[in-house]
């Protein structure tokens, strides 16, 4: 039976995988506007010398990754898909955003490590599967290693 | 599922068996850094079993800085006893001088000319200017080791060790150039325009493309984060709240019980910036900062032209105590020692520390922020640290028993000019110390974040630690503790010193093709 859903949420972080993981909601997505990429960004360092002296802002940074969302639905073929920046831990804002859009799938992509890179750099993948209340589609890297 | 944290588990332990272990004796106070603790000290008024809280805890960082002494103060050659880590910071200034063909000479005026803007294109990926770069890292970098460090090089090694520090604060010149072109080559710039930049990042990537194992690359960056920490919590906090207390306590009366809330003064004010995000403070001091060197450069030029007549006796003892030293301070190496530790404490080139705020700034060109970098110590510590030690000496406060240690004699050495002067050195160094807190938190969570990712949670828990170190720098006679967090900036030294070297191969090609480039007017300038 082929997988369909009305609302699909690609967390995007922006990696060489993202515009996999959209080719893929692409295809099972019902209607190309049920369709959320979801940035997460940390939160803003309050006494970074770009905020203290710069010109970092809540603003300035949503701004700037709604723009690099937009390029990258663009180019991915998503244009239109529903672009959303976040502040706060990717697993969990993505669980959340999901819950809140009753969204039906997320599809997120997965870097793939092993052994010590795994250890260190650790999964927001798998902090989604435990947290999602929707089926997760983990793409896979295809030179994975 | 085992994360990075397992492998910070065995330092955390070490940090916790010492909080939280058995009652210890007494420890010896650490002899070598425990000159780094000058100026008057509260004490402490809660009890807690006969002794106070703040000897307890004394007392256990007494175990982990002997055996960090053990390490960094180890002397390789016996008959030249220089401690290991004077050496690495002494020999890799040198070579990253020779190396770049002196650029800290050569490079100057066009350093000079970036910092003034001529090749600011606002376009480029960054946080923030070339100016307002260099006046971060100023902000962490001038502190009291400009104030109260200086005197205790003299007092340790005699007036000689004044060209000590300025030698090696010339060489560090080029020492921070190599680790800001590092920072800015091996930086990650986020979709959101913010940066994440710094040692821990060019170690780990950058040793990995020399072909060094994935998990050596990442040790070195581990070993880093967790000294930058350290650091954070000791000499960019603990001290500087000793110290800013102890200003306080010099405008207010001598009263100690008032510490306890001093020290919560101050941690409110450092968490309206850092956990409030109360943007317009932070902007206040660090344009406040610039103009307070300015003030302090002044006040130090009218002692020195009310003492003019010393000032030829003084360059002659300078230069005669450093050549042939009298014996109570160590001899000739004796007052190298003394004159490079205070410098590196006081300009932090070869730490690694600045390269974390360095790694912000809007370039595409890696080596012209490098050049910025170069100005950082040469006017922490071949302007500013110099005007201290000449006032020290000219005035005499220095041979003055009563003048007492640290930024006592400082003060004496202002005060004995002009009544009124020590204010202007309390509001430095009250200003000083809280610049040097909210940079250092920045530095210290950016290492934090390394470690432990970027969530709300972990951001938190470090800010909040942070404050916690505040009161208890404000309240405390915690010598060991001082010693260790200073012994953990020099510390970072290690990883970032080796790493440096190793890499600067790379920094090596780069600036060669920017300074043909340069040499042959091809950059945009933005007069």
């Amino acid at each position: 039976m082929p997988l369909t859903a009305t609302t699909v949420v690609v967390p995007i972080d922006f990696s060489a995988e993202s515009p996999r993981a959209i080719a893929a909601a692409l295809e099972i997505v019902a209607r190309p506007d049920g369709l959320h990429l979801v940035h997460v960004m940390p939160p803003l360092e309050t006494m970074s010398p770009g905020f203290l002296v710069g010109d970092i802002t809540e603003e300035s940074r949503t701004r700037k990754v709604t723009e690099a969302l937009t390029k990258l639905a663009t180019e991915t073929g998503a244009t239109a898909a529903i672009l959303v920046a976040l502040i706060g831990t990717p697993g969990l804002e993505i669980s959340d955003y999901s819950r809140r859009q009753q969204a039906d799938l997320i599809v997120i992509p997965s870097h793939g490590y092993h052994g010590v890179k795994r250890l260190f750099l650790g999964s927001v993948a798998e902090r989604v599967i435990r947290h999602a209340a929707c089926n997760v589609l983990v793409v896979r890297r295809s030179d994975a290693e | 599922m085992l994360t990075c944290r397992s492998l910070i588990l065995p330092w955390g332990l070490l940090w916790g068996a010492c909080l939280t272990g058995p009652p210890l004796l007494a420890s010896e106070p650490a002899a070598a850094t425990a000159e780094a603790a000058e100026g008057p000290i509260a004490d402490v008024a809660v009890e807690a079993g006969g002794a106070t809280v703040a000897e307890v805890i004394d007392a256990r960082f007494g175990v982990v800085v002997g055996w960090m002494e053990a390490v960094l103060f180890w002397e390789p050659v016996k008959a030249v006893p220089i401690p290991l880590i004077v050496l690495i910071l002494l020999c890799g200034s040198i070579f990253f001088t020779v190396y770049f063909g002196f650029l800290n000479i050569r490079g100057f005026k066009h350093a000079i000319d970036i910092t003034r803007g001529r090749y600011d294109n606002p376009d480029d990926p960054g946080e923030i200017s070339h100016f307002q770069a260099l006046t971060s890292a100023l902000s962490a970098t001038v502190g009291l080791g400009n104030i109260a460090g200086v005197a205790v090089a003299i007092q340790m090694g005699g007036p000689g060790a004044v060209i000590w520090m300025m030698l090696i604060g010339l060489f560090g010149m080029t020492a921070k150039f190599n680790e800001c072109t590092l920072a800015q080559v091996y930086r990650k710039v986020h979709p959101d325009g913010t940066v994440d930049g710094g040692p821990m990042h060019y170690l780990e990537i950058g040793l990995q493309q020399k072909g060094f194992p994935f998990l050596v690359a990442k040790l070195f960056g581990l070993v880093f984060a967790v000294f930058c920490i350290g650091g954070s919590f000791g000499g960019g906090n603990m001290f500087q709240a000793n110290q800013a207390t102890t200003a306080i306590r010099g405008m207010i009366g001598d009263a100690a019980r008032l510490d306890w809330l001093i020290g919560g003064v101050l941690a409110f004010f450092v968490g309206l910036v850092i956990i409030g995000g109360i943007r317009r403070i932070g902007q206040v001091t660090e344009k406040i900062i610039p103009l307070m060197c300015g003030i302090y450069v002044l006040a130090g030029l009218v002692i020195l032209v009310m003492h003019a007549r010393q000032i030829p006796a003084a360059a002659v003892l300078i230069v005669q105590s450093c050549v042939a030293p009298e014996a109570i301070f160590g001899g000739f190496v004796g007052v190298m020692v003394q004159g490079i530790k205070r410098a590196v404490f006081s300009n932090e080139a070869g730490v690694g520390s600045a390269a974390i705020a360095h790694a912000a700034a809007k370039t595409d060109e890696p080596v012209r922020e490098g050049m910025v970098a170069m100005l950082g110590p040469f006017i922490d510590t071949v302007v500013i640290c110099t005007m201290t030690a000449l006032v020290v000496i000219v005035s005499g406060a220095y041979q003055e028993p009563a003048a007492g240690e640290g930024v006592e004699m400082t003060r004496w050495a202002f005060a004995d000019t002009i009544s009124w002067f020590p204010i202007i050195l309390n509001i430095s160094v009250l200003l000083f110390a809280y610049s040097t807190m909210i940079s250092w938190s920045y530095y210290g969570e950016k290492a934090w974040q390394y470690l432990f990712g970027s969530s709300r949670r972990a951001v938190i828990i470090y800010r909040s630690i942070f404050l916690g170190f505040i009161v208890l720098g404000a309240i405390s006679s915690l010598e060991n503790v001082i010693s260790f967090s200073d012994l953990m900036i020099l510390s970072m030294a290690f990883p970032n010193v080796i790493g440096g070297v190793i890499l600067a191969p790379k920094v090596k090609s780069l600036l060669v093709d920017y300074w043909t480039r340069y040499r042959h007017n091809e950059f945009v300038t933005y007069d």
